[in-house]
Order: C-alpha cells, then structure tokens, then sequence
C-alpha cells in the first residue's frame, strides 16, 4: 500500500467566487527510485471552522474574502518576491494576480518530488473526468535547458462549459520523492481570472518518506457561480489561469502554471 | 450542457486507445524495473492520458507541445505546413467539423504570414547584393505573437513561455551575429576601404577647388 491522504485543505474565495479546474499538472522534475510506504492515513483538512464535518456548508468552510490583507496576509508583488532568495507560503499568498515567470528555477527541486499521476473526479458522481500518468524520470542524463524544463511546468487545459457547473471536485495526486525525507510539504494553488485572484486553496500533504511514492487526493469545493461571470470565462479562453506553489519546510521547491478553456467542443 | 443548460450534442469520445493513437510515437522504452506493467509506447511529451472525460473536459497540452507547434508554425511552408487543427500534440475530441475549419484557417494564416515578411536589403558588395539573415528567434517570435490569429485554434502562448523563449531567443540572436561577423569581414573591410578611397577622392577634388 502507499501513503495516502484525502484532503479538503483551506480555501478563499469571495462571496461572487468563480469555479475553477482542480489540480494542476505533473510535474517533469525527476524523482528518485521508487518504494512503497505501507502506512496509509486519512486526513481531511477544513476552512476556517476545522475539518470534520464531511459537507461543511461553504460559508463554514470557505473564508470570506479573497484579498489576502482581509487575513492579515501582507500584500506582495512578483517583482518584490524575485529579489528573495526564499520563498515561503505567506509569500504566495499575498500575491495579488497570476506571476508572469517562475519564482524558482526547477533546479530548486532538491528534493525531487515527481508526480506520476493525476486525476480530476466529480464526487458527486464519482465520474472521473480526467486522468493522467508520467513514468518517473530516471534518466538525468541529458540536462535539458531551463527553458525547456520550464514548458515543461505549464500545462493547458480545455473544459466544456459544463465542467463549471460542478461543485465538487477531487483531485488525486501520485508522486514519487527522492532519497530526502519530506517534511510539511503543502501546496498552495491560486486561480485568476484576468489577473483576479477567483480562489486560493492551501493543501497539505504532511510527512513524505524518503524515496516513497504517495498518493493524496485534495477536494476542491466550488460556490456556485453567477451566470454573468461563467458567460465571461467561456467567452474568454485562457484568460483563467493557476499558479500552484509547492512547499518543504515552509520553503519555495516547485512552481507550476496551468490556463483553462472553458468553451470546449463549442 | 452550454451555458444555458441546454445539454450539448453529443461528441464523439476519445477511448484511451484512440487518445494514445493520435500522439506522436517515441521510441519503444525498455520496461522499468519499478513498473511492470506494459512499456508506454505513445506520450504527449512523456505523458500518457488514461481517460478524458468530453463531457467536461476536450483538450490537454503541455507546455513543451505548445512551444513545438509554435516552432512548426514558425518554420513551415503553406504547402507543408502542420495544420495545427488536426495536431497529435493537443489532445482534443472535436469533430471532424471543427478540425477542417481549423484547417482552412490555418491555411489562411500562413499564406498572410508569408506574404507579410520582408528582409531588408543590405547594400551590394562584390556585386551581391545581401539579405539579413533572420535568427531562429525572430521567426518563433513572430509566430508566438500572432495571438489572435491562432487563438480561434489552441489559444495565444502563455506569458512564461514567451519569456522563457524570449531569453533563449536573444542568445540565438547572440550567436548569429557572431556567424554574420565572421563570414561578413570580408565585406566589410572591402566597404571600409571603397569608403577611405571616396573620402580622399573628396579631399582631392575640394583640394582643387580650391587651388
């Protein structure tokens, strides 16, 4: 068996939130050699009011208000972050639209965290809308240029309208981690439309054994969302795009980028 | 179901079997030692898409494939030209409607890119006459900027790709002007000299003007 979680984390959003994709995209950073961990726990992660309800109503569970400075969270720019030689998750958070580069080159992945897998469901339904595998990279050989290994960080996807009609959806993540153990590994993953910060969702994956492979679903909860805000993100593909920022110890490792299409098959 | 809850017409879906066909095909890989299960024969830049559901969800790309597909755009002709419309690298399950006008539009916007490109001229040498040689940057620049001509197709590249492209560009640029330095001196000495030569004709003929 492998290490598993299952987890709601803490989200924002503002009272008109927008529905955003869940997840992001594997990584192509490589990881180490494989081995399964035979602990599995469960773990379920809440808003502001605690994580054992299972359907916390969205005002318990969501916290109001997107502008980090409502939460005490100062206000930072990409521009101010890039002098930082870290990073760290209060960072992230008080930045107020999408990043145009990367934070950290991907040589900043020491720990070299893989995803192998990724899958997007419905949990209403349990339809698995998307689902997606990498074998793990082994050969490091031939180092390929930052450029490169930066496409490699941004993946796009194209949702039919219908996909935002959905309420709930989880997202299940596979990685792999090299010969270092891992400790407070947490993504923090923030969507925009139009440089407007829609959500942000704070996920925890806790302890990561030394050359494990783990599995961990996060599920994303969506308020529903006004006609007049869905009509413009169908309307305006790609203009709806994620940063999602993964973190050791409170330390910048991994930063992925995704944009999202939402009129798809029309 | 579009925006008004009308539920869409059908499409048709993409099995995982014909979503590993339409990708590029690599290199057999040697089983791992690690996974046992079957090697991976088709990717997407190293992916391999299980499942995709088209009722919510009709394309995926990566980074790299965008970048690849502007690079083709970039480099083909009309008549060879990867029509975008119909390319493995992004998996899409739209009908066959949908690809053909992505076709013809593509078609369209290369023949306009063509016809709008126009090397300067550089001045005769040797009876020659010389073209600036574009670098590999300018042309993927162009093409990862036609945003709104390709967005009707797979939308205009994200900002951190032309970034990363723009850096690798300007060392490309780089290179280039070292390679027209180095076959050009030629050139250029004989203009420094047939420009030192007129310059004294002038001094000689005012010269005398004045005497």
């Amino acid at each position: 068996m492998s290490y598993s979680c299952t987890s709601r984390g803490n989200s924002q959003d503002p009272s008109s939130a927008k529905k955003k994709p869940a997840g992001n995209n594997p990584s192509r950073d490589a990881g180490g050699g494989i081995q399964t961990n035979s602990s599995a726990t469960t773990v379920t992660g809440g808003g502001s009011q605690g994580n054992k309800e299972p359907n916390p109503t969205p005002a318990m569970k969501v916290k109001k208000g997107c502008n980090s400075a409502d939460v005490g969270v100062p206000v930072t720019s990409e521009e101010e972050l890039h002098a930082n030689t870290t990073i760290t998750p209060v960072d992230v958070l008080g930045l107020q639209k999408i990043t145009k580069s990367y934070l950290c080159g991907p040589d900043e992945n020491v720990y070299n965290i893989d995803f192998t897998r990724f899958k997007i469901r419905d949990m209403e339904t349990g339809t698995v809308l998307f689902e997606i595998t990498k074998p793990p990279s082994t050969d490091r050989a031939g180092q390929k240029k930052d450029v490169d290994r930066d496409a490699g960080r941004f993946v796009r996807y194209q949702f039919t309208p219908a996909f935002l009609r959905l309420r709930q959806v989880g997202a299940t993540v596979e990685f792999t981690v090299g010969d270092m153990p891992i400790d407070n590994f947490r993504m923090i993953e923030r969507h925009y439309f139009r440089e407007k910060l829609l959500k942000s969702f704070d996920f925890e994956f806790g302890f990561c054994m030394p050359s494990s492979k783990n599995t961990c679903e996060h599920i994303y909860e969506f308020p529903p969302l006004s006609e007049e805000l869905m009509r413009e993100m169908i309307l305006h593909p790609y203009e709806t795009q994620s940063d999602s920022f993964y973190f050791v110890d409170h330390k910048l490792v991994m930063h992925n980028k995704a944009d999202y299409s939402y009129s798809g098959g029309q | 179901m579009d925006i008004g809850g009308v539920s869409r017409k059908s499409v048709p879906i993409l099995s995982a079997e014909e979503a590993i066909a339409t990708f590029k095909q690599d290199v057999d890989r040697p089983r791992c030692a690690s996974t046992p299960c079957s090697p991976i024969k088709s990717t997407l830049a190293g992916y391999q898409i299980v499942h995709m559901d088209s009722n919510y969800l009709v394309g995926f790309t990566t980074g790299e494939e965008l970048l690849k597909m502007a690079q083709q755009w970039s480099t083909s002709t009309p008549e060879q030209s990867s029509l975008p419309g119909v390319s493995p690298s992004f998996v899409t399950t739209t009908g066959p409607k949908a690809n053909d006008l992505g076709i013809h539009r593509g078609s369209r916007i290369l023949k306009a890119k063509s016809r709008s490109y126009q090397p300067y001229g550089v001045p005769v040498a040797n009876g020659q006459s010389r073209r600036r040689m574009p670098s590999s940057g300018d042309t993927l620049l162009r093409s990862l900027t036609h945003g709104e001509s390709r967005k009707g197709l797979h939308g205009p590249l994200p900002l951190c790709l032309i970034k990363g492209n723009r850096a690798q560009a300007k060392s490309l640029d780089y290179l280039n002007l070292d390679k027209m330095s180095i076959r050009e001196s030629t050139d250029t000495e004989v203009l420094q000299y047939q420009l030192q030569h007129l310059t004294l004709r002038g001094e000689c003929l005012f010269s005398r003007n004045q005497t």
